[in-house]
């Protein structure tokens, strides 16, 4: 996939920091959430920074391609569209549905490891494919349960993902972390078992403890235990983007800066 | 009442300067211009202020405070402006100046000189059955003005203001506000915040215009404008434009002077 071979380290763009993602040294490139932009009506920051050559890469949470209902082919379509108005190489959504039944959940809910439920994922995947003009890669999902009578560990259940769709992988690192918290997930047998060569770029992010469970909030610091598994991740493939989220309780600039320094220095110790 | 000396002046902080200078608007200005100098707050290009996540900081004064906690969450520059002008905290702050005697009851509040005019007016119909009486209607009416025009910012509290002076971006919030200018440059780009930005600032219009068209047209292009723009109220007649010199450009010695005329709540 031509352009997106190295992107660097980037941040999530969001409007609350939009100046200080602007002002930031060293974002080589800035993912958007989609859903938060209009056709035709670009934020001033976000064109500005492609003006400077700064990839932008949209960035979706409401496709909900593991649902059982259709495929909500109007949000395929402006997903689409903004990749085309900023340009993007890639486009990325979750392996998971946030609608069932006419209710929205709200969260990226996980979806069953069954074949069944791969079966339909697979199905509605292919049919956003068709209608995005460019790749589309998708991400794993922090989960606070497990489905019941699951057949393939999340690793396998992606890897045959990717090799029945031809998809890219967004992985998230902060989210893997999250799982071996919370449901006991093995990060190291997730990043054996999935197509390394398929992988887009990573999402690190910072969460909190709340009593027995960890909450992958994006609105607290990046913890050490999470640059440890994209150090994992990095010493078995070099990773093409390494991308900071954060959705709240902004920190200075500097503190910023400076997660996005540890992160570039964990990306650096595998390079040539 | 005697004009303070030096020595008896009251030091003003840079949001109770503001409050002076142009009313609870301007303080909250000044108070959001210092958390936005400080770090506290960031405001995004459209406008949003949040607070910024620190550890390190804790509010200094009451309506910081308040601002830092109006923006947990996303808001409006404008909207936290006019919130904050209207919080207790801001109401506390006029109370404080009140009682350090930097100002008074505000003149439009005082109902004291309707009485006088309604005296007045009974004073005109009594005259037509006792013509000597009308030798009170003008006493009356005199009495009325003088209530009505009453300044909210004390002598005092004139005093104060002019010694202060725009020696940083907060303080030329304080005396000019986001959408006034200092040395011909607007007192929003101190702090890279646009046009649209700060044009979003409803306030009380006919004080913002005056105190903004005051810096803009008047300190930042000549002192005699400052002065014409002010009124005879401190700044024409005060020593201060012309004492500096060059201090209408610096916007401080008018500022201070024509927000003394403005001032109120």
């Amino acid at each position: 996939m031509a352009g997106i071979t190295d992107l660097g380290v980037g941040i999530g763009w969001r409007s609350e920091i939009d100046l200080t993602v602007e002002r930031l040294p060293g974002v080589d490139f800035v993912e958007v959430v989609a859903e938060n932009l209009h056709i035709g009506h670009l934020p001033e920051s976000v064109t500005l920074l492609l003006e400077r050559g700064v990839p932008v890469l949209p960035h979706a949470v409401s496709l909900s391609l593991g649902g059982a209902d259709p495929v909500d082919l109007h949000r395929v379509e402006h997903l689409g569209k903004i990749a085309e108005a900023v340009g993007a190489p890639m486009v990325s959504d979750h392996v998971c549905f946030v609608r069932a039944g006419g209710l929205d959940s709200g969260h990226l809910m996980p979806v069953p490891r069954t074949k069944d439920a791969l079966d339909v994922l697979v199905a509605n995947v292919k049919l956003a494919q068709e209608n995005l003009p460019v790749p589309l890669a998708l991400e794993n999902v922090a989960a606070l349960l497990e489905w019941p009578d699951g057949e393939l560990t999340e690793g396998q259940f992606l890897a045959e993902l990717v090799e029945r769709t031809d998809c890219w992988l967004l992985v998230d690192v902060a989210n893997l972390y999250a799982n071996a918290r919370n449901i006991g997930t093995d990060p190291e047998r997730f990043l054996d078992e999935i197509p390394l060569e398929r992988l887009a770029y990573v999402h690190v992010a910072g969460g909190e403890q709340h009593g027995d469970v960890y909450h992958d909030t994006h609105a607290h610091a990046v913890l050490p235990e999470v640059l440890g598994v994209l150090d994992e991740l990095c010493s078995r493939v070099r990773p093409p983007g390494v991308l900071l989220e954060r959705d709240d309780n902004y920190p200075s600039d500097t503190e910023i800066a400076s997660e996005l320094a540890a992160i570039r220095a964990v990306v650096d110790k595998y390079r040539d | 009442m005697a004009t303070p000396t030096t020595a008896q002046v009251a030091r003003l902080s840079a949001e109770e300067a503001g409050y002076l200078t142009a009313g609870p608007g301007r303080a909250a200005e000044t108070v959001l211009a210092r958390l936005i100098d400080v770090g506290a707050v960031r405001v995004s290009r459209d406008g949003h202020v949040t607070a910024v996540l620190q550890h390190d900081y804790q509010a200094t004064t009451s309506v910081e405070a308040r601002i830092l906690s109006y923006a947990r969450t996303p808001v409006q520059f404008d909207t936290i402006v006019r919130s904050t002008a209207n919080c207790t905290e801001m109401a506390a702050l006029h109370q404080y100046l009140r009682d350090r005697g930097l100002v008074q009851r505000p003149r439009r509040g005082n109902p004291v000189w309707g009485l006088y005019l309604a005296v007045a007016f009974l004073l005109v119909l009594l005259s037509f059955s006792a013509p000597v009486v009308l030798l009170g209607v003008p006493v009356a009416v005199a009495i009325a003005l003088w209530q009505r025009g009453r300044k909210a910012v004390t002598a005092a509290g004139k005093e104060a203001l002019r010694q202060v002076t725009a020696t940083d971006r907060v303080h030329a919030v304080a005396l000019h506000g986001f959408c006034g200018k200092i040395n011909g440059r607007p007192v929003g780009e101190l702090f890279d915040l646009s046009q649209s930005i700060v044009r979003m600032l409803p306030l009380k219009q006919s004080r913002k215009r005056r105190s903004s068209s005051d810096s803009a047209g008047g300190c930042g292009s000549s002192c005699s404008s400052c002065g014409s723009g002010c009124g005879s109220s401190s700044c024409a007649s005060s020593s201060s434009c012309s004492s500096s010199g060059s201090s209408c450009s610096s916007g401080s010695s008018c500022g201070s002077g024509c927000g003394g005329g403005g001032g109120g709540d």
